[in-house]
């Protein structure tokens, strides 16, 4: 006959162990706190769109750990709103609003910056909240350089806000793996603002060291054109 | 050990028998459907959408086949008095939990597992895509996860004195572990001294589920996870499950069946 097993030394230790333990998780629990949320929550402020959705889609997602899937549930609410001609009448008002409550629940699905930014900016222009939304999405997702492109796009189209463009240009550009591109557009945006002895840098640069004879002679017709504008003695802000 | 593995195959052996396979069936026929329609509906990386939907849906049918479980086997063990044949073996009450706690966790795993191969096998042979490393990530944080909560629905069923009780605190359970995350973000709001102290309890008392929550991060460039957050978040789900394994075993032992 098996006889019954001792209960062990487990549950003889039981009070000792459960305090200890309940200290040891408390650790653990705070430590890894730190690292699944290094920044404390923080929702963008709604100015048009009713607070007491934004506040049901933030629950939901937040109680269900779910953040992502409600976001991706609310951003085709967000595509069907923008799609409804109904809404023509007030020029689409909150559909900053909804990008930035999308952006907020799924801050790493880029299509919501290049959708929201391109509709605001190029069909709305709304530069402004263009901007700020792709603003948002490159501090989320600073190796996106399709966000860095439409926010110098962006700026470009609206010549007031070629500020906009030129830090997060300049930023890109001094990269050594930048794209030429990139490098192209923030030459041209230093002669838009004025700036010839920048762009002048660049461009020689670019005469000097570009990789094929394209670009050397593209950088050669730039230096020409800029310095037909400085001989001509009318230089100054082409915005 | 071969008594608790004994009691292992019997649980894992009774919920197959009482259909939970089912649940992985009709979850993977739900997320294709979703999928397919969201991918029709919504403007942005179809793959990446299917993925994001993928964990969604093998948390919620861990968690399902949890509850149903713990439902089902409520009714059996403790209602139609069933608990009497184990316990009536040379095995301890302890054993006996341990034993239950990984045939539920065997059948959880084997449905986020099954579930898991057909998100992957949908996306690299289907869609043509690529899986990222992080998604595998995600499942092993998957299921320490339904681990640290499957121990705690077994504890509850060890405490509980109905079938709804043990399922409703499991429902809670599960739901204000993932706020737990926001806890200390509320702290910092101005709330009254009573309400911080309630708040500062249930952030130690409750399961931090979030801590285990890489679905939502699969394409943050910023997440680090490396050896050092392995083992905090191992080390995490050992002790807490340790901790409340010891709090369902004393209460099996103090409990009369009758």
């Amino acid at each position: 006959m098996t006889a019954v097993p001792a209960k062990g030394w487990v549950l003889q230790w039981a009070p000792w162990l459960i305090p200890v333990l309940f200290v040891l998780q408390a650790f653990f629990s705070s430590r890894l706190e730190n690292w699944i949320h290094p920044t404390s929550f923080e929702a963008s402020p709604v100015q048009r769109m009713d607070k007491r959705v934004a506040s049901t889609l933030r629950a939901v997602a937040y109680v269900t750990g779910n953040k992502v899937l409600v976001g991706h549930l609310f951003w085709i609410g967000v595509i069907q709103y923008y799609g409804n001609d109904d809404n023509a009448g007030t020029r689409w008002a909150k559909l900053y609003d909804y990008c930035c409550l999308a952006s907020d629940l799924n801050p790493q699905f880029i299509s919501i910056y290049t959708f929201g930014a391109n509709a605001l900016a190029f069909h709305l222009k709304r530069y402004d909240q263009a901007a700020q939304l792709l603003a948002k999405g490159i501090k989320a997702n600073p190796e996106a350089i399709r966000l860095k492109y439409l926010l110098a796009a962006i700026g470009f189209q609206s010549s007031d806000r070629v500020d906009l463009m030129i830090p997060v240009l300049e930023e890109e550009a001094s990269r050594p793996d930048a794209p030429p591109l990139l490098v192209n557009i923030l030459a041209n945006t230093y002669e838009k603002m004025g700036r010839y002895e920048d762009a002048i840098q660049i461009w020689k640069k670019q005469l000097k060291e570009g990789d094929t004879d394209e670009k050397r002679i593209v950088a050669g017709q730039k230096l020409q054109e800029i310095y037909a504008i400085l001989k001509s003695g009318k230089p100054g802000n082409r915005r | 050990m071969s008594r608790i593995l004994s009691l292992t195959t019997f649980t894992f052996r009774e919920l197959i028998r009482s259909n939970m396979l089912f649940v992985w069936l009709v979850w993977v026929v739900v997320l294709c459907g979703l999928a397919f329609l969201l991918s029709i509906l919504s403007f942005g990386s179809i793959l990446e959408i299917f993925m994001d939907l993928g964990l969604a849906g093998m948390e919620m049918a861990g968690l399902m086949v949890l509850l149903l479980g713990l439902a089902a086997t409520y009714n059996t063990e403790m209602e139609q008095k069933a608990v009497f044949l184990h316990l009536a073996k040379p095995l301890t009450r302890g054993e006996y939990l341990l034993g239950r706690i990984l045939g539920f966790f065997l059948v959880i795993s084997l449905v986020v597992v099954g579930m898991g191969l057909v998100v992957v096998g949908l996306v690299v042979f289907v869609g043509g895509g690529t899986v990222p490393a992080m998604f595998y990530n995600s499942v092993v944080f998957l299921l320490l996860e339904m681990f640290v909560l499957t121990v705690v629905g077994m504890t509850y069923q060890a405490i509980g004195t109905s079938m709804a009780g043990v399922v409703l605190y499991s429902f809670f359970t599960i739901f204000l572990g993932h706020l737990v995350g926001e806890v200390e973000w509320l702290l910092t709001q101005q709330l009254s001294n009573g309400v911080k102290d309630m708040l500062k309890t249930v952030y130690y008392i409750l399961p931090n589920l979030e801590a285990f929550n890489l679905k939502d991060r699969l394409y943050d460039p910023n997440l680090v996870l490396g050896w050092a957050q392995w083992q905090d978040a191992l080390l995490y789900a050992f002790s807490y499950s340790f901790v409340v394994f010891l709090i369902g075993w004393i209460n099996l032992e103090k409990k009369e069946f009758r």
